[in-house]
């Protein structure tokens, strides 16, 4: 019984919650709605799924809220002030990714600063280097630039669709882009944890880096690779954003940072799982998304949200540590 | 009495009023010590800085500098109340003879601003309520702002509407809009709020879209959208066009920035007007009037600068794309004639 209730308990509570806002308010249950849930978690959520890659290797990856503002930020600086096409914003943006991540994972492996001190440091960083460029302004079509002319760049449409189009499914213009990039993403890195070598080896050196090194496999590289997954799924997080709100914005993403990791981390209770995992970081991605939908529909103030959201990950972490730590011994 | 060259670099037809000070300005020798303003040296001590607000309200509060010819000296405290109070002490001894306080909080800021004071300096507070007698408060009008939108609402949409509304409680200048919401909803009670809602994670954009999002799916016959700050409209906006409602919402927030103006300006976008003033014009006025209190002048305790109503018509009409063009097209958003003595010099000529 425990059992059932440890694997099961949470996907039960997300299907219950789904019912209830259905009965509760009225527009809930509908495609559009679903649609909506998936889109206003895709950000998060994919940078949720970026730090289940560092969370597996036995790390931690703070950077990856303003890793996403900078990527933003560089998307929008590319398009207006380099006046640069789509293909080459996204190119950027993901080189900055996989950049910042290669840096971290450099920084926490060679020269064993540990991971929460090392990203903190590259956040900060990054928070002050997205503002250089423009002396601190956001960036929008005809903005002025510090030396007083007038950026003549635009957002390209071909960048604009990503966060504007929408594909047909069953229903015309249903699913938008951003939904399809957190699925494939999702099912990417969950095939490539479970199912590869390299996703197991680096579970392997989550659980014991010295066992995995005795037995050959290279941990520094592993955990390198960790890092530089969690930047570049950062970096695509921040496309999407950039491309949802059609400029470069001045934040600190910390907001993202945090949803993330408590998707990321009620993902530990799904399914019992007790670890690190992608499928987890989606469902928890998605539940988190439930809820916020569902309590605003209903008129709930945004503190009362946040109480819930916290109370939600509470709930998890006990699930996880405690309920499946119990039956596990 | 305006020369071509005034003309030929704005390009604005400038407003009666000002063109009556404009005559005698030319003419007239400025009081003291604005004779040799080189030998004056002022400070602007700041709590807020990051922010496209902010850096409009620098650049107006050094053009306005720039045009009296004084020194300014700028300390930016980043949000450290603590270190703000450090800073105003700072200031003073570096000898200036006055202070403008920008934002900061009423507790750390009180004792700093009447030590300042003690010793003989000038100083003004923009939109931080130091509790002091000497001390101007310049402020922009949040109840202005909130009346003018609403006045637009109801012009555009009658007296009898379902209305969103974005709101944040416990922030200053949303607290004081919302005061002037509460009024115009017993006013007219036709207005009905079926929706309240609103969230200041950021990008806050994105966070309000999302919200927003869930409230029109859930109330589809919402006609009006009252966001009383560019960051809720911009993600109402969003949501709005995603839904595909944007035809039969209107909404209309208060504050303006340029990717503000390229929003308003998109093909059949729902939002229908804004109320702003500009923080530019803000940051000179705080100037104006701390040279008139410098120069023995009472710019009176309440330094109110009005804001302006800008629609998507006016937008549009102007072919307004940023925020330079804006100032030059509508010229009451350029310049307010606050604190303005005859011999102030104005920096925008």
């Amino acid at each position: 019984m425990a059992n059932i209730l440890i694997r099961y308990g949470f996907l039960a509570l997300l299907v219950a919650l789904v019912v209830f806002f259905s009965v509760a308010t009225s527009g809930f249950a509908s495609p559009q709605a679903a649609v909506f849930i998936f889109q206003s978690v895709a950000i998060t959520g994919i940078l949720a799924l970026g730090v289940t890659a560092t969370l597996v290797v036995g790390g931690f990856d703070l950077s990856i809220g303003s890793v996403a503002t900078s990527a933003m930020m560089a998307a929008a600086y590319a398009m207006i002030v380099l006046q640069q096409n789509a293909f080459v914003a996204v190119i950027f943006c993901l080189a900055i990714g996989a950049l910042v991540g290669l840096v971290n994972g450099l920084i926490i492996v060679y020269m064993r600063v540990p991971d929460l001190l090392a990203t903190l440091g590259m956040m900060f960083l990054l928070l002050g280097l997205q503002r250089i460029p423009t002396e601190g302004r956001s960036i929008a079509a005809g903005m002025t630039m510090p030396d007083g002319s007038t950026a003549q760049g635009t957002f390209s449409p071909a960048f604009m669709a990503i966060g504007r189009h929408r594909f047909d499914f069953f229903l015309p213009d249903l699913v938008p882009v951003s939904v399809v990039v957190l699925l494939i993403l999702a099912v990417l890195i969950w095939f490539f944890l479970e199912y590869t070598r390299f996703g197991r080896m680096m579970y392997a050196v989550g659980s014991n880096p010295r066992a995995a090194e005795l037995a050959g496999a290279p941990v520094k590289a592993y955990k390198i690779w960790a890092y530089i997954i969690s930047g570049v799924f950062a970096s695509i997080g921040g496309i999407l954003l950039a491309a949802r709100l059609g400029r470069g914005d001045i934040a600190s993403g910390n907001n993202l940072l945090l949803d993330a990791v408590a998707a990321a981390l009620i993902g530990y209770a799904v399914l019992g799982a007790s670890k690190p995992n992608a499928f987890g970081t989606a469902i928890g991605a998605l539940f988190v998304g439930v809820l916020l939908q569902g309590l605003t529909m209903m008129n709930v103030p945004y503190y009362t949200q946040d109480f819930v959201k916290g109370a939600v990950l509470v709930i998890a972490l006990i699930f996880t540590f405690s309920l499946s730590g119990r039956t596990a011994r | 009495m305006i020369t071509r060259r005034t003309l030929g670099k704005f390009g604005l037809a400038l407003a009666a009023g000002t063109v009556l000070f404009a005559g005698p300005a030319l003419a007239q020798d400025k009081p003291a010590p604005f004779d040799k303003p080189g030998d004056v040296k002022i400070a602007l001590v700041r709590y807020l800085s990051t922010g496209d607000f902010f850096q409009a309200y620098l650049a107006g509060v050094e053009a306005q500098a720039k045009a009296l010819g004084v020194q300014l000296q700028v300390f930016d405290s980043r949000q450290d109340a603590a270190l703000q109070a450090d800073m105003v002490d700072q200031a003073i001894a570096l000898g200036v003879k006055g202070i403008i306080i920008q934002h900061g909080l009423t507790e750390s800021m009180k004792e700093a601003a009447q030590r300042a004071v003690d010793a003989g300096i000038k100083v003004v507070a923009f939109d931080v309520n130091v509790e002091n007698d000497k001390i101007p408060q310049v402020e922009q009008s949040d109840r202005d702002l909130a009346r003018l939108a609403l006045e637009q609402a109801i012009k555009d949409n009658g007296e009898s509407w379902k209305a969103g509304y974005v709101y944040v409680a416990g922030i200053a200048p949303l607290d004081r809009r919302d005061e002037t919401w509460r009024e115009f909803k017993k006013k007219y009670p036709g207005i009905d709020e079926v929706a309240m809602f609103g969230t200041l994670d950021n990008p806050i954009a994105n966070s309000v879209a999302n919200q927003a999002r869930s409230v029109v799916s859930a109330h589809p016959d919402i006609q009006v959208m009252f966001a009383p700050y560019d960051e809720f409209a911009k993600g109402v906006k969003i949501a709005v066009d995603e839904a595909g409602l944007s035809s039969s919402i209107k909404i209309y927030s208060a504050d303006i920035s340029t990717a503000d103006i390229a929003a308003m300006r998109e093909p059949g976008s729902a939002w229908a007007a804004t109320a702003a003033t500009n923080p530019a014009v803000v940051g000179q006025v705080s100037v104006r009037a701390l040279a008139q209190l410098l120069a023995g002048e009472d710019p009176g305790h309440n330094v109110i600068v009005p804001p302006t109503l800008i629609t998507q018509k006016d937008l549009n009409d102007n072919d307004i794309k940023n925020m330079e063009e804006l100032s030059a097209k509508m010229p009451q958003f350029a310049h307010a004639d606050v604190a303005m003595p005859a011999w102030m010099p104005n920096p925008n000529k």
